[in-house]
């Protein structure tokens, strides 16, 4: 009896400490990372400005070991870090949800003047801390909340799914492409919507089959639903998730794959990587410590930060060798088009997959629009009810 | 084990002296700090300013002292929950399930029947039924182990993932009743503000925390001074001997775990009336009920010990993670190894606590020479 108990204490302890450090959905995956280029604004490098008074904290999900998600957020804060010269307190691991508020309370109290929180979960303990201190200011990634001391930012990662998704359809074979996705949600729709109208801008024929694996962290559950949709006929792969495992199903299986989030590990695939929407989060993040720096918040409607190709926050990862030329040079033109705002990825006709109209021809589809779609274009095969 | 000539052997105590039941956890923690202190000094960090702050901002400043409080509140519950079924040797696991589903029953009250009810009532009719709901996730368990022996470990840890994706299901899955309306963002939907407890002005303790504890010191006389408490001590030292003695075990096993279970239950309704206010996934994150387990182990199913052990379990998760934050920032990493030797060294304590250690001589094969050490 005795043993047993113990075994058990054993294991109840293990189990409360492996929630303690492995808590988020973000958690460390496959840390053989190059460092990914990272580019501070050119006109923050001069000497000038003294951005003592500045007291900045990021409150990570994860770790920046995922070489994805948090990988590139702590990319943003070191070209901050360079930029303007200062060091910021970076707190890794903290959990989503209500227990949050303790974390920026305390970061408050500890005379932070700017906070950022990079996963959605913080929204209302971000909210809450935010009214409690209104002297602080809050910035939110990902959320939809604002205050007066409350901003958020995000960006058009669907700008570079739509490029990703041309380099897919010049790739497939059979025209049978899968999707491995986290939950669904706008962002996610939107992604997937994206990248579906980029593989059949190339490939009109072409579907797209999504699979949701209800997590945005699970390697093994997210290389179990890459490998049911390449048994199922798909012959490339795109993915929302935050570890390559996707990756690693299409290389065993001699299939071609895009990424997400971050292209350093990019080597390890070297047949068969693809592309991947990428982001870059130093412009934002040493704008917003600027702002701040100069006494104002970036907060309210106002302070809404959407980025996009043009300014830099999203990108598209390296190509792999597959890649064509006339591919990479036909993305290139796209990539400027979006950039000089004379294409857009959402551009009617749209039809939704049951065949009803939802863009009109001719009509560019408005962020609001974007940022609450919950169908899916016409070519993807699934349920946006998961 | 023997080394050389001496035979180092584990005795059961018959008897544990009182200073003793003091002395273990002193010196565990105290042989925990020094083992974390040398690893803090082999990554660079000075272990006497590290556990400054990690007791200021776990324990001793007013903010610290209150987030833990904050944190100990749902805690204590699961921690009560672990202790009453174990002191009666049913391993309900499950904890982490019943506190998801107390939140899912609390937040269905919020929303259904709130609106209904006079703002007095509202708050403990959402907690008492977070505490149904705990309980109801139990009952299959508790029936299969009552009626036909059936591992109740394995039952309940296995729902642990049923509750977890059924919360997700409820979020992320869904449009239905728990989802906000409001919004295409999977967000849970707000309860009504008249089935809401305030924090107690800027901090994050709420007044639930009076209700845990008032129950931990209601459990406490209640298993000492009831006949059902006699009955599930009896029955804990020997199921025979109450079933000689005419005591109904299918009855006492059931109920043990459906109190378990509510009690759980009871602690994520908190979460709801407290800090969360809705169904929130936050909560998958954070382990509250497993860490409930090593409460209770810790407390000794002792359930005024279980309010002491939950604010030093909660204490070292809040001063640990805001050790990143502090003038040496260190580690999560090392604040968890931190908080893992203080648990570990405390629970290895209750080894020398229930066993005394005896040092044997041997001078020849078939001669021993004994003597003793605490």
């Amino acid at each position: 009896m005795k043993k047993s108990k113990l075994s058990i204490f054993a294991f109840s302890l293990a189990a409360a400490l492996g929630v303690a450090a492995c808590g988020g959905s973000d958690a460390a995956s496959d840390t053989t990372s190059a460092p990914a280029e990272t580019t501070a604004p050119a006109e923050t490098t001069a000497p000038g400005p003294d951005y003592s008074n500045l007291k900045v904290a990021v409150v990570y999900i994860g770790v920046p070991g995922d070489a994805g998600y948090t990988y590139q957020h702590d990319q943003g804060i070191a070209g901050l870090e360079a930029a303007l010269g200062i060091e910021v307190t970076r707190l890794e691991n903290i959990p989503e949800g209500a227990e949050s508020t303790a974390t920026f309370d305390k970061l408050a109290r500890d005379g932070y003047n700017l906070i950022f929180g990079t996963s959605f979960g913080y929204m209302d303990p971000m909210l809450e801390t935010a009214g409690k201190y209104p002297n602080v200011c809050f910035q939110h990634g990902t959320g939809y909340k604002t205050a007066a001391n409350l901003g958020t930012y995000f960006g058009a990662a669907e700008e570079a799914r739509y490029l990703s998704g041309i380099a897919a359809g010049a790739a497939t074979k059979n025209g049978k492409l899968g999707y491995v996705a986290a939950f669904p949600i706008p962002e996610v729709v939107r992604g997937i919507n994206a990248f579906t109208l980029g593989v059949r801008s190339v490939n009109p024929k072409a579907t797209v089959q999504v699979s949701w694996t209800s997590t945005w962290f699970d390697p093994a559950k997210e290389k179990e639903a890459a490998q049911s949709l390449l048994q199922a006929g798909a012959d490339v792969l795109g993915m929302h998730q935050d570890s390559t495992a996707t990756g690693e199903a299409a290389k065993e299986a001699g299939a071609k794959w895009v990424g997400y989030n971050s292209d350093t590990l990019a080597g390890n695939f070297p047949d068969t990587w693809l592309t991947a929407p990428i982001w870059d989060w130093a412009p934002y993040y040493t704008q917003a410590a600027m702002a701040v720096a100069g006494g104002s918040c970036p907060a309210g409607d106002a302070g809404q930060y959407y980025g996009n190709m043009k300014d830099g926050t999203v990108k598209l990862g390296v190509f792999g060798t597959s890649v064509s030329a006339e591919t990479q040079a036909l993305i290139a033109t796209k990539a400027a088009a979006i950039i000089d705002g004379s294409f857009a990825p959402f551009t009617g006709p749209i039809k939704d997959n049951a065949g009803k109209e939802q863009i009109a021809a001719g009509v560019v589809a408005p962020l609001g629009d974007l940022l609450g779609q919950m169908y899916f274009v016409e070519g993807v095969i699934g349920s946006t009810k998961g | 084990m023997i080394v050389g000539k001496t035979r180092i052997q584990l005795e059961a105590r018959l008897t544990s002296p009182r200073w003793l039941i003091v002395a273990v956890p002193v010196l565990s923690v105290l042989l925990a700090s020094v083992v974390g202190g040398v690893f803090l000094l082999l990554t660079g960090h000075p272990p006497l300013r590290t556990y400054g702050d990690l007791l200021n901002n776990g324990y001793t400043s007013f903010y610290g002292l209150t987030d833990t409080l904050g944190l100990a509140t749902p805690l204590i519950c699961t921690g009560m929950a672990a202790a009453f079924a174990f002191r009666m040797n049913l391993y309900n696991i499950g904890q982490e399930g019943q506190l998801y589903l107390g939140m899912v029953g609390g937040a269905w009250a919020g929303i259904a029947l709130a609106p209904h009810l006079t703002p007095f009532i509202a708050v403990p009719v959402v907690l008492v039924t977070g505490a149904l709901f705990g309980a109801a996730w139990v009952l299959v368990p508790a029936l299969l182990r009552a009626r036909l022996g059936t591992s109740e470990i394995v039952s309940t840890l296995l729902l642990n993932y049923v509750a977890l994706n059924l919360i997700n299901y409820f979020i992320f899955g869904s449009r239905g009743f728990f989802r906000d309306p409001s919004t295409p963002f999977p967000q849970g939907r707000m309860i009504y503000e008249s089935a809401r407890f305030g924090a107690f002005g800027t901090t994050n303790t709420y007044p639930t925390l009076l209700i845990s504890m008032f129950l931990a010191v209601f459990l406490f006389w209640f298993v000492r001074s009831s006949n059902y408490g006699y009955e599930t001590s009896v029955f804990a030292d020997s199921p025979s001997t109450a079933r000689y003695a005419g005591m109904n075990s299918t009855w006492l096993t059931t109920s043990v775990l459906l109190v378990s279970g509510s009690l759980a239950g009871l602690g994520g309704a908190m979460y709801v009336v407290g800090p969360a206010g809705k169904v929130d996934p936050g909560l998958l994150q954070i382990g509250l009920g497993y860490a409930g387990i090593v409460v209770a182990a810790l407390a000794r199913y002792n359930f005024v010990a279980v309010i002491l052990t939950a604010i030093l379990f909660a204490g070292l998760r809040v001063g640990g993670s805001a050790l990143q934050a502090s003038s040496d920032p260190v580690p999560i990493a090392i604040a968890v190894v931190l908080q893992g030797a203080v648990l570990l060294f405390a629970l290895g304590g209750e080894l020398f606590r229930r066993n005394r250690v005896v040092i044997t001589r041997v001078i020849e094969s078939h001669q021993v020479m004994v003597g003793e050490v605490s």
